[in-house]
């Protein structure tokens, strides 16, 4: 028996020593695969690990969309593109590291990505210290374009005053003006309770109760039962990603759904499929879909050609159409790129003057820019019924359009936002 | 306001009966051999995904129940063998660490083979819809859970104490020493005991994926308030688990009426006055763990 | 022990030429930064770990107030770089005196428990008053200027003031752990019954190694927090942070001097590595987990010097021998 041990031991030491060797060892003298010398390097950081995975993938495909499409006009500057993606984990810290690492060591020009709040919220503090372009493909907190805004960072999805602006107005004209909220108690949740809050007092609302859902609720049920004695008019639920899941699939099986008529100021296609189509239902605020007109634009050929592109060479391996975060990856990366293009040159401070308040066609309808102010992408927005089996011809395609919103009706006027962001320049 | 402590207790008990299944899987695992499982919560959702596929490919809900966590435990026997055994003896830190190397491990590979995506996973017709109760309409699903654990926690209770297997076990638990001198093969009997505790911890992630959605980091969830579940009830008593279980449901559920910002709190709040209090718990044994 | 001080100054001065190498070796500053202020929450896992014998799954806490002492001391008094550290230490200090009364009482796993129990009870104050620390999406901290108004910190200064910190915090760790004091904690692990019969209380012992480990992990926090630029809760208080100290200590060798700092080498600077080339990286750190427990319970460090016969009191993983008759196991731990 020990004799066995022992061996095992001896192999398991070996196994050990081999390991470690390889953590540290071999990595550092394994130059990035693929590298050419007169790249241009753009750093992407993004979310492969935890719960924004599957987001931060998505947003990654859009970005080598761009790329590959740039790369075959011949690239930018005359030089071809290259990304180095890097885990940013949903971490902060890590997200601040991995941007100085991009940055320091890999020599890129410019950032570009990140899914949650936080991690946009530290990568443009980092790009910012460091006078790098930064593109937030994917945050949505305020104040990435509100009190923390920065001349070098840029963010292309909708702001949550723009998603609670989008949406409440259409929920009250369908449903009542008697709300029911289920919030998630952090930032992102009060934000956008302030900002429905606002819509309420314009059209004389009430508010028929409010949950704030701590961190880590998992079990939705000590809020649900609360909402039939309410008798709200519509529940508004404000919570995402795996917390949505669980809170209609919670819901559903209360019966909520078929009690109440439900919206919120965003949902995603992602947590939707990990839903089961009782449970896919509602009213919602959405950034874009990729089978609508209204959305992608009537005879607008860049966007179709975008959503052909990716049926091509995409949809075998992740088998579901291109969602909302493929958009905000293509756009930021296309835009970023352009703007390079347009200033002739990769200096940060440049091509962020050559970017903002400049319009664009895009892969959307009526073609956006990012306002100068604060570097919001003014696009439009759109509202959802949720389609639970989508339609004969293509199961996956959940939303039915039906509203769109123009920019400026949904976010704050440059004057608001005057009050809150101050953008300098440097020297 | 007493309309809605109701409701609110009987979440609360269903929340908390959640809670002792993986508990007292947890809790089996804990007491024989001193070794903290942190990748509990990994073969949960591992029966949760064995589940869904089996589905995915025609079986009904019922046998996927049945069997998924079989094969989960399958997979336990093997990781137990070869990776758990050789910390026998050592320090509870040792083991807390290798099952959590485990866990992340398992995390990526159910990435790999699953993809990132949360996966659709309903319950049969059967289960769903909801039970009018007076003053509620309650899940049905819920109640399922409650009447499972029920179930499994006579059917343990009845193989502890009702069989010989059982017998060998509990004494294993006093004393390993003991009952290896006297002929029995304590290594199987510890393989028996992990697989008995993945066993729970299989059939809680099939019910786990009704109420939650599936992905990769579900199980991981579940697992500090299960840990919390049984330093509370106290180690060493798997009925401890049960009633501490129980108790952080209900006061999970009512504080979400009161002080609805500590309610994800108030667990670590119960331990540690528990641990300040009286560190056994509240049915443990003195002198596991010192 | 001169073969071991000639290493530990190949040491130093291999990490001193950091800034020069980095562009050959692919491994830049900040990370190697991030690595030696790891190195120092570890060293603070391994007092109580490797010498006290007590796991310090709370020490997250104690890190993360560091954190956000030193931003909170940034944001609202706006002081420099040495007043913040030392704001950041104080913090975790006062977290470690309202905790460690009720720690000092216990010992095994209910020790480690409730110091998680603590941490994340720290972690959600720091979620929910969101105006103050950010709440969930963390908050930004301006590196303040060194008390010269015009200097502040490029990552290469900040490296080597990461590097001046360490060592100071090695030395600084060796006297206490060579001193009475820190024998005292040894003994109290091999065998805490005998130190009391001696006439020692104990609990007095650990509740100062608590707030001595508090302070350690604290100094890492506030530098850590001014070398990211930004801190959240999840990062900087969740136990799984705790965990990665403690794995970092077991790693490099608990209950060594130099062990911690191997492990937060291998640990930040390979989990850095391996997760620029794959996104599955959590597979391999996991394994390393795994790979550590069974192979290498002493740690590299640890390893080594068992091989020359050198290893400390303090190394040793506790087995217990199955195949020992009780009364030779006595003998063995008596």
């Amino acid at each position: 028996m020990s004799g066995s041990a022992f061996n095992r031991r001896t192999f398991v030491k070996g196994a050990g020593a081999g390991a470690a060797a390889l953590v540290v060892g071999v990595p550092a003298f394994i130059p990035r695969l693929g590298e050419a010398a007169d790249a241009l390097k753009i750093g992407v950081l993004e979310p492969y690990t935890g719960t924004y995975a599957f987001p931060g993938e998505n947003e990654t495909i859009g970005i080598q969309m761009a790329v590959d499409a740039w790369n075959k006009k011949g690239g930018v500057l005359g030089r071809q593109i290259e990304i180095i993606k890097e885990d940013e984990q949903s971490k902060p810290d890590v997200a601040a590291q991995k941007a100085r690492k991009l940055v320091n060591q890999d020599k890129c020009v410019a950032l570009i990505g990140t899914v949650s709040s936080g991690s946009s919220l530290s990568v443009q503090k980092a790009s910012s210290d460091m006078g790098i372009l930064f593109f937030a493909s994917g945050g949505h907190t305020d104040d990435v374009t509100g009190k923390n805004c920065t001349w070098n960072t840029f963010r292309t999805c909708h702001s949550t005053w723009m998603e609670a602006h989008a949406t409440a107005y259409t929920l009250a004209k369908k449903f009542g003006k008697r709300f029911y909220f289920i919030t998630p108690d952090y930032a992102y949740g009060h934000a956008l309770q302030t900002a429905f809050d606002d819509v309420i007092k314009q059209i004389g609302g009430t508010t028929a109760g409010t949950d704030l859902t701590p961190l880590g609720t998992t079990d939705f049920s000590s809020y649900l039962t609360k909402v039939t004695p309410a008798k709200p008019d519509v529940l508004v639920v404000l919570v995402q990603g795996d917390d949505y899941t669980n809170c209609m699939k919670q819901a559903d099986s209360f019966g909520l759904l078929k009690k109440f008529p439900v919206g919120g100021p965003q949902v995603e296609l992602e947590p939707l499929y990990g839903l089961a189509p009782e449970a896919r239902t509602g009213v919602w605020g959405i950034e874009w879909s990729y089978s609508s007109d209204t959305c992608l634009g009537k005879g607008n050929k860049a966007a179709h050609q975008f959503v052909s592109d990716y049926y091509a060479h995409y949809l075998n391996t992740q088998k579901k159409p291109p969602t909302a975060r493929q958009c905000f990856g293509y756009v930021s990366m296309d835009r970023m790129l352009a703007g390079m293009a347009a200033a002739k040159t990769t200096d940060s401070v440049k091509v962020a003057r050559a970017i903002e308040g400049e319009k664009f066609q895009s892969i959307f309808a009526d073609g956006g820019y990012y306002r100068k102010e604060d570097h919001q992408l003014m696009w439009p927005m759109w509202v959802a019924e949720i389609r639970p089996n989508g339609t004969p011809k293509d199961p996956n395609d959940l939303f039915n359009v039906v509203a769109k919103h123009d920019p400026d009706s949904i976010e704050q006027s440059v004057a608001e936002k005057a009050k809150i962001c101050k953008m300098t320049y440097p020297s | 306001m007493l309309e809605h402590v109701g409701p609110q207790l009987f979440n609360g008990l269903v929340l908390g009966a959640f809670y002792a299944i993986v508990a007292i899987g947890l809790s089996l695992i804990m007491n024989l051999t001193g070794t903290i499982n942190m990748a509990h919560g990994s073969f949960m959702t591992l029966a949760g995904y064995l589940a869904f596929t089996m589905i995915a490919r025609g079986t009904n809900f019922w046998f996927a129940f049945l069997v998924a966590p079989l094969l989960a435990v399958l997979v336990a026997i093997i990781v137990e063998r070869t990776l758990i055994r050789p910390l026998y003896g050592r320090d509870p830190v040792y083991s807390l660490l290798l099952t959590f190397g485990l866990s992340l491990i398992a995390e990526e590979v159910f990435h790999l083979v699953w993809g990132a995506n949360t996966l659709p996973f309903t319950p049969p017709a059967v289960l769903s819809g909801t039970l009018a109760l007076g003053f509620m309409n309650f899940p049905v699903y819920r109640l399922f859970i409650v009447l499972v654990l029920v179930l499994a926690f006579a059917a343990l209770a009845l193989f502890l104490y009702y069989t010989r297997f059982g017998l060998r076990l509990r004494a294993a638990v006093q004393d390993s020493e003991m009952i290896a001198a006297l002929g029995t093969n304590t290594q199987m009997l510890y393989t028996i005991n992990f697989g008995l505790g993945i066993l729970l911890a299989g059939i809680a992630g099939v019910l786990a994926v009704g109420l939650l959605g599936l992905n990769m980091t579900t199980g991981n969830t579940l697992l500090m308030p299960a840990f919390v579940t049984v330093i509370i009830g106290g180690m060493g008593s798997l009925y401890g688990s049960l009633v501490a279980g129980v108790l952080i449901g209900i006061a999970t559920s009512l504080m979400t009426l009161y002080v609805p910002a500590a309610s994800e709190v108030i667990m670590y709040i119960l331990m540690a006055v528990v641990l300040t209090i009286r560190p056994r718990g509240l049915f443990g044994e003195e002198g596991l763990f010192g | 022990m001169n073969s071991g001080r000639i290493v530990a100054l190949a040491a130093i001065v291999l990490l001193a030429l950091e800034p020069t190498l980095a562009p050959y070796i692919r491994v830049d500053v900040t990370i190697v930064s991030a690595a030696l202020l790891f190195a120092i929450a570890a060293m603070s896992a391994n007092l109580l770990l490797g010498y006290t014998g007590l796991p310090p799954f709370g020490n997250a806490a104690f890190f993360g107030l560091g954190a956000y002492g030193c931003a909170l001391s940034i944001k609202y008094l706006h002081v420099h770089f040495f007043t913040a550290t030392v704001f950041g230490m104080l913090a975790a200090l006062l977290g470690a005196l309202v905790i460690a009364p009720f720690l000092v009482r216990r010992r095994g796993i209910y020790f480690g428990l409730l110091s998680i129990a603590f941490g994340q009870v720290f972690y959600f104050i720091a979620y929910r008053f969101t105006d103050v620390t950010g709440g969930e999406d963390g908050m930004a901290v301006t590196r303040p200027y060194l008390a010269v108004p015009s200097f502040t910190f490029k990552e290469t200064a900040f490296y080597y003031l990461s590097l001046a910190v360490f060592v100071l915090s090695v030395l600084a760790f060796k006297a206490i752990v060579q001193s009475p004091f820190g024998r005292t904690l040894v003994a109290i692990r091999q065998n805490e019954l005998r130190v009391r019969y001696l006439g020692l209380d104990s609990n007095r012992f650990v509740f100062v190694a608590i707030l001595i480990s508090a302070l350690f992990a604290g100094l890492s926090g506030a530098l850590s927090a001014m070398l990211y630029g930004f801190i959240a809760p999840l990062t900087s208080l969740d136990w799984h942070q705790s965990g990665d100290f403690v794995l970092a200590t077991i790693l490099g060798g608990s209950g060594t001097i130099w062990g911690p700092l191997i492990g937060s080498i291998i640990y930040v600077i390979g989990r850095d590595l391996i997760s620029s080339i794959t996104p599955y990286w959590q597979i391999f750190l996991g394994a390393l987990f795994v790979a550590c427990v069974l192979g290498f319970p002493r740690g590299i460090l640890g390893t080594i010097l068992a091989r020359f016969g050198t290893a400390p009191l303090s190394n040793e993983p506790e087995e217990a021998n199955w195949t020992q008759s009780p009364a030779i196991a006595a003998d063995h731990h008596g």
